[in-house]
């Protein structure tokens, strides 16, 4: 019961946090200087009408974007629609729906992140907390070539990838989401193809991600290494993994909220991976729309990436107490 | 009966460019159904003793020579590697800090299981549970510490459940590595109680408690040996020690604590002048000469002898030299 009345009080705070987010959301992009309908104009007529038509088309888009209106009208009508999933039109592709345009992109982008997360997440902290344990070599040489993947720029990495494994020994197409000639549809052609296309990426992210969580990871590990209860296990001649289970169990807790941030930012996209590997997803759709002043995208693409961060938050408050019995005691009201 | 007897234990930590003499030719015997004391000042090398006794030496510690025969079984020291079969089985240890020897995220009825596992692979689940709670009720804990979690258990009976894990797969010989040292008095006094019937009871042959508490020691042990800079000075039974210690240390080490008995009421206490030696170079004589109020010119020459007489030894040159004054009578 008393568990129950804390999650929801945890609610309530994810609610306000969320409410304060979606006011920003609004109001940061229309704070950028300039204004969007000159650049749509910009492009449109390329400077060859006359400043009165130019006057007259400008007049139409504001109105037709509800940009005439004050700011406060305009909030107030894009909080009664984002409620009811209208996420409206785009002003740089119009008449383009921005809920499609997300929905286009995002599969690109889940399925590129969110493995290349969850398995780097897992690999990176074993191999952290085997070089916690190990010591010696096998520790000096995880932690050097860890620090390396973090340290070296990612776009240096992910060219050196592509020169290596795309040019040089040409076994992975060298960028783009499929072929040529294909289109995006459900056959076995089209999902090698694919797949080979997404390889790439994906080993440049998840040897990225490993680098990070392995020096997380060892740096947690370690303190647990000289614990006791890891002596006295020892003495009882555990086995290396047993042991290797009882500190990741130990050190995990911190590197859990690592993979929540990981997992509630990935959807925003990766956008130096996109643009190195010509990979279509929700980060180029973002930087595009930024450059533009495409406001409706922006807040589209940001109120995902804040509803998934919130709710990966939200779950990882509550696997720390399956996790760790002391959160879970507290949360219950125990000692 | 002797159970354990260690032989010829010399060991060393490399410190940079020499090494650090942590124990020289150590040896001492466990009788069977007995508890034996070590008790020393701090780096005297009890611990590193213990760790080599328990068969869990520290990555960093060279064990030189040594053998441990325990149980009709000779085990070379000098291997490592060779430990991990007879750990917890053969010989176990209850560790220093028994409040965090408990995974904090492991019921501790799991953690039994892994430690059997350890000794059995094949061995079952409920095989292990069952044989957990006839342990724990043995040590008058109830059967729901096996589901509870180390935070959900009182410090004292975290202790209990320490003790009972770590003679869980019955082991002949226990090593107790300062068990005492972090409990407030009342809890030493139930620990003590605790380990005499664990002999007593017959749940492990034989105890070797390792403590710088000579007045705890003087209650619990049969036998008590005194470790100076990595060398036994003396061994005796404990009566015996407290009341008439031979070596020059021993009679400091007891001078400088109270040890209760009998006009302890108006004793003063006395401290050891000096410091310990530096261990890093190897010393030709006595170590505890420098600090030795009875030392002579032979003391710092030449290593004394082990004297054996009656029931207790000590290797002190005074010792051998009023022996051979009686010899020559």
């Amino acid at each position: 019961m008393t568990l129950l009345r804390h999650i929801l009080a945890k609610l309530g705070w994810y609610a306000a946090a969320f409410a304060a987010a979606l006011a920003l959301n609004f109001f940061l992009p229309r704070l950028l200087p300039g204004n969007p309908v000159d650049t749509l104009i910009g492009q449109a007529l390329r400077g060859h009408a006359s400043s009165e038509t130019k006057q007259r088309v400008y007049e139409t888009y504001i109105a037709e974007f509800g940009l005439d209106q004050n700011l406060w009208t305009q909030f107030l009508t894009y909080i009664g629609k984002t409620v009811q999933g209208d996420f409206g039109t785009s002003f740089s592709r119009y008449p383009a729906d921005v809920a499609s345009m997300v929905a286009d992109a995002l599969p690109w982008t889940i399925a590129l992140q969110l493995p290349a997360v969850l398995l780097g997440w897992l690999i990176g902290n074993l191999v952290g907390a085997v070089a916690a344990y190990r010591r010696g070599g096998f520790d000096r040489s995880v932690y050097l070539s860890s620090l390396f993947l973090t340290a070296a720029p990612y776009y240096c990495l992910a060219v050196l990838l592509l020169y290596g494994l795309a040019v040089a020994l040409p076994l992975f197409p060298a960028g783009g989401g499929w072929s040529f000639g294909l289109k995006p549809e459900w056959t076995g052609l089209f999902a090698v193809d694919a797949v080979s296309h997404w390889f790439l990426p994906f080993l440049s992210l998840l040897l990225v991600f490993i680098g990070g969580q392995a020096i997380g990871m060892r740096s947690m590990a370690v303190y647990e290494v000289d614990a006791d209860y890891v002596r006295f296990a020892e003495s009882f001649g555990l086995a290396d993994r047993k042991i290797i289970g009882y500190i990741f169990r130990n050190g995990m807790l911190p590197q859990v909220t690592g993979l929540a941030l990981a997992i509630g930012t990935l959807v925003g996209g990766a956008l130096l991976t996109e643009i190195v590997f010509s990979y279509p997803g929700i980060g180029t759709l973002l930087y595009e729309a930024i450059l533009n002043k495409d406001y409706p995208v922006i807040q589209a693409v940001t109120l995902l990436v804040l509803v998934v961060v919130l709710v990966a938050n939200f779950l990882v408050d509550v696997l720390y107490g399956l996790i760790d019995p002391r959160i879970r005691a507290a949360e219950r009201g125990e000692r | 009966m002797t159970l354990a007897s260690l032989t010829n234990l010399t060991a060393h930590y490399d410190a940079g460019e020499g090494r650090f003499h942590a124990l020289d030719d150590v040896g001492l015997d466990v009788e069977s159904g007995r508890i034996l004391g070590v008790v020393g000042e701090s780096g005297c090398g009890k611990s590193t003793m213990a760790s080599v006794l328990s068969l869990n030496p520290a990555p960093s510690l060279r064990v030189t020579s040594g053998t441990l025969a325990v149980g009709g079984k000779d085990v070379d020291l000098t291997d490592p590697a060779s430990h991990r079969p007879l750990r917890g089985g053969t010989v176990a240890l209850l560790p220093q800090g028994a409040l965090n020897a408990l995974n904090p995220t492991r019921r501790v009825g799991a953690l039994a299981h892994d430690i059997l596992a350890a000794g059995d692979r094949r061995i079952k689940r409920s095989e292990s549970l069952r044989r957990t709670a006839a342990r724990l009720e043995a040590l008058e804990l109830p059967p729901r510490v096996l589901r509870a979690y180390p935070h959900q258990l009182s410090g004292g009976m975290r202790q209990r459940v320490v003790t009972a894990l770590a003679t869980l797969r019955n082991p002949r010989l226990l090593v107790a590595d300062e068990p005492s040292s972090a409990l407030d008095v009342s809890s030493q006094r139930l620990l003590v109680d605790l380990l005499r019937r664990l002999v007593s009871d017959g749940l492990v042959e034989g105890i070797v408690f390792i403590t710088h508490d000579v007045a705890l020691l003087s209650e619990l042990a049969d036998r008590i040996a005194v470790m100076y800079a990595g060398r036994v000075v003396e061994e005796a039974p404990a009566r015996d020690l407290v009341a008439s210690p031979r070596h020059p240390y021993s009679q400091a080490l007891l001078a400088s604590v109270l040890v209760p008995e009998p006009g302890t009421r108006g004793r003063r206490l006395a401290g050891i002048p000096g410091s310990p030696p530096d261990l890093r170079a190897p010393i030709a004589g006595c170590l505890f000469a420098p600090r030795c109020e009875h030392a002579m010119d032979k003391c710092t020459a030449e290593r004394p002898p082990r004297l054996v007489t009656g029931p207790r030894d000590d290797s002190c040159w005074r010792s051998a030299e009023s022996e051979e004054a009686v010899d020559a009578a």
